[in-house]
């Protein structure tokens, strides 16, 4: 019986600051064999631990497409993310997973797709993302709609530069508070429906934010005609274990960290909202 | 296979012999006077003064025997400089003297920690193991409702040997494949009926379940949580604004297996260890941002209820309440499953 506890050391391999207080690592298991033959799906996430201050689960970033390494792009929060960043090229962490279910994939192709992030929510589409656009003949028009609380707090601002090159593609970004210079939108990631078309045709919108902003947007899409089962997110709860044993994200009969973190809106919908969804 | 007898002044003896090749376990009254279900071999303590202290009648334990597949604080494994030891426990466990309800309890346990991805440690420790039961023939608590919550007070089903109290005798009942192994090991301790006890069984048995005098209309509301409008939000609040949040329920409750997990460490060694957590604690949904989906008091009273009443029961279908009745016992502030089961069904404020 495999000890689903049981983390492996991973060597982180470069160091990437996204914002003031967020980072990406980039690991790489320390055994050869492991390395070689890990498998995750884009959604999924995993316990990242530093011995003596604990485990937290972390999205994987990276995508399946792009292999032999992992991403994770980590606030500094609580104790274990702010130990985590600490960390320097070349130290060790300990991972175990992947875990949960995945974004859809295949059922995407022909599609358009709608991205909607805010602030760290972007990492675990990202993950989705370059893995869309390592096959970008297989979909039809992508658009990426984005928030911050300041032009500072966006991530992966280099790839938004490159996302936004490629054909058919559109990246719109908005802040609550601008800066000197700043082009873009002012105001909530929902205000950037009236910079571009959000059309339900043939479309999927895929999601991840903070609860409030989670709420909006789906207010928004269903405004504009989309199908709830055309509406998908990956939610987050405060989660020990990861495998659905220690309870502590479990809402109804769900438990987001295997019957998730991926839902539509369909099935959100019948969770209990009483018991906070988000 | 027939019933056998056992005489009562043998058990002690069967329990010390016993004790040479599992780790057994038995309700024994500690100092407080309380009855904890404990191993009769520990460090520091002689066996056969673990074994006056076994109490198999009259009071039940505290809490149930979860904790020995479930400890309240245990090590996944130790580390050192970066290196992992893992700590499994797979002794062979004698549980002698368990309740009913409280088999019902590992029983659903078992198929909590299989779903999904396995459980190790839970798993291990309950790979080698022996359940002998004690039917009730009073109930050990005012607050026991088995009969309406239909696991006892004997046990139909999951145990190696089940004993039924009869004057100075056990009649045992054999229920597994490994219950018949162990009575013919222990053949001079388990003697054939002289009369045809059957009888005798179902007699005892039927008057144990009528002595049981809580009542609660447990099926109806088990039907009434299930419907998805039915939802006791004013019976929530009254419970929320009256608990404590001391937890004593989630620890007394033979099925409650939510866990904390953390580190203890100094320098570059410690251990990463999990220790008992429960749904009513504030902090247990509260994240990292401060953000607390479940920040109300009533809405963790309605996760308790809703789990036990409507989720486990659409899950695992079986109740995640096997009717024990130790929540209201441990609660101060009188709150329980069966009375908050009599309000919903009947329609009355009792708490």
């Amino acid at each position: 019986m495999k000890n689903e506890y049981i983390p492996f050391p991973a060597v982180i391999e470069d160091v990437r600051r996204e914002t003031f207080d967020t980072k990406t690592f980039r690991v790489r298991f320390q055994d050869k064999e492991l390395a070689g033959s890990f498998k995750y799906k884009q959604g999924q996430f995993m316990e990242v631990s530093v011995f003596g201050k604990g485990e937290a689960p972390i999205s994987i970033t990276s995508s399946p497409s792009r292999k032999d390494f992992l991403e994770f792009t980590i606030r500094a929060a609580g104790s274990v993310t702010k130990s985590i960043h600490n960390l320097k090229k070349g130290d060790c962490l300990h991972l175990r997973g992947p875990y949960g279910n995945a974004f859809p994939f295949e059922e995407l192709k022909g599609k358009n797709i709608y991205f909607i992030a805010g602030g760290i929510g972007l990492a675990p589409l990202r993950s989705l993302i370059n893995m869309v656009f390592d096959s970008r003949k297989d979909f039809r028009h992508i658009k990426l709609l984005y928030g911050a609380k300041t032009p500072d707090e966006l991530c992966f601002k280099n790839e938004l530069e490159t996302w936004k090159k490629i054909p058919d593609t559109e990246v719109w970004l908005t802040v609550d508070k601008p800066c000197d210079g700043w082009g873009c939108r002012v105001g909530v990631v929902t205000e950037l429906w009236k910079d571009t078309h959000i059309h339900p045709d043939n479309a999927t919108a895929i999601l991840c934010g903070p609860p409030i902003m989670m709420k909006f947007v789906i207010m928004k899409l269903a405004e504009s005609g989309f199908k709830d089962k055309d509406i998908i997110m990956t939610l987050e709860r405060y989660m020990k274990c990861g495998i659905g044993k220690c309870g502590h994200c479990n809402i109804g009969e769900k438990f987001i960290c295997v019957d998730g973190p991926v839902f539509d809106y369909e099935q959100v919908k019948q969770l209990p909202h009483k018991e906070g969804v988000f | 296979m027939k019933i056998k007898i056992i005489e009562k002044k043998n058990i002690k003896d069967l329990l010390k012999e016993a004790a040479a090749e599992w780790n057994v376990y038995a309700p024994q009254r500690n100092l407080g006077g309380d009855v904890w279900f404990e191993a009769l071999s520990k460090p520091g303590t002689d066996l056969d003064k673990a074994l006056e202290s076994v109490v198999l009648e009259g009071p039940d334990t505290v809490i149930s025997a979860k904790d020995i597949f479930f400890p309240q604080l245990e090590t996944l494994f130790s580390f050192n400089d970066g290196k992992i030891h893992e700590k499994i426990e797979s002794s062979p466990k004698l549980l002698f003297g368990v309740r009913p309800c409280d088999l019902k309890g590992i029983l659903f346990a078992d198929a909590f920690f299989k779903r999904n991805l396995e459980d190790k440690y839970y798993l291990s420790r309950v790979e080698n193991r022996f359940i002998v039961v004690i039917g009730c023939l009073k109930p050990p608590r005012s607050s026991c409702f088995c009969t309406s919550a239909m696991t006892g007070p004997f046990a139909k089903e999951g145990f190696d040997l089940q004993l039924v109290e009869y004057k100075d005798l056990y009649l045992v009942e054999t229920g597994s494949q490994s219950g018949e192994e162990f009575i013919l090991k222990f053949k001079k301790y388990f003697k054939d009926c002289p009369c045809d006890f059957e009888k005798t069984v179902d007699e005892v048995k039927s008057r144990a379940a009528g002595s049981v005098e809580l009542k609660v209309d447990f099926q109806k509301a088990l039907e009434l949580m299930g419907q998805e409008s039915f939802i006791p939000e004013e019976n929530y609040k009254r419970i929320g604004e009256r608990c404590i949040y001391c937890g004593g329920c989630l620890y007394a409750c033979p099925t409650c297996t939510c866990f904390n997990v953390f580190d203890n460490s100094k320098d570059k060694s410690g251990e990463r260890m999990r220790n008992w957590d429960g749904c009513v604690y504030e902090g247990y949904t509260r994240e990292t941002s401060g953000h607390n989906p479940r920040k109300d008091k009533w809405q963790r009273a309605s996760r308790r209820y809703e789990h036990k009443l409507k989720y486990d029961y659409k899950q695992a279908g079986s109740s995640g309440c096997v009717g024990c009745g130790r929540c209201l016992t441990s609660c101060p502030v009188d709150i329980g499953m069966s009375k908050f089961i009599q309000e919903i069904t009947e329609k009355r404020k009792i708490m």
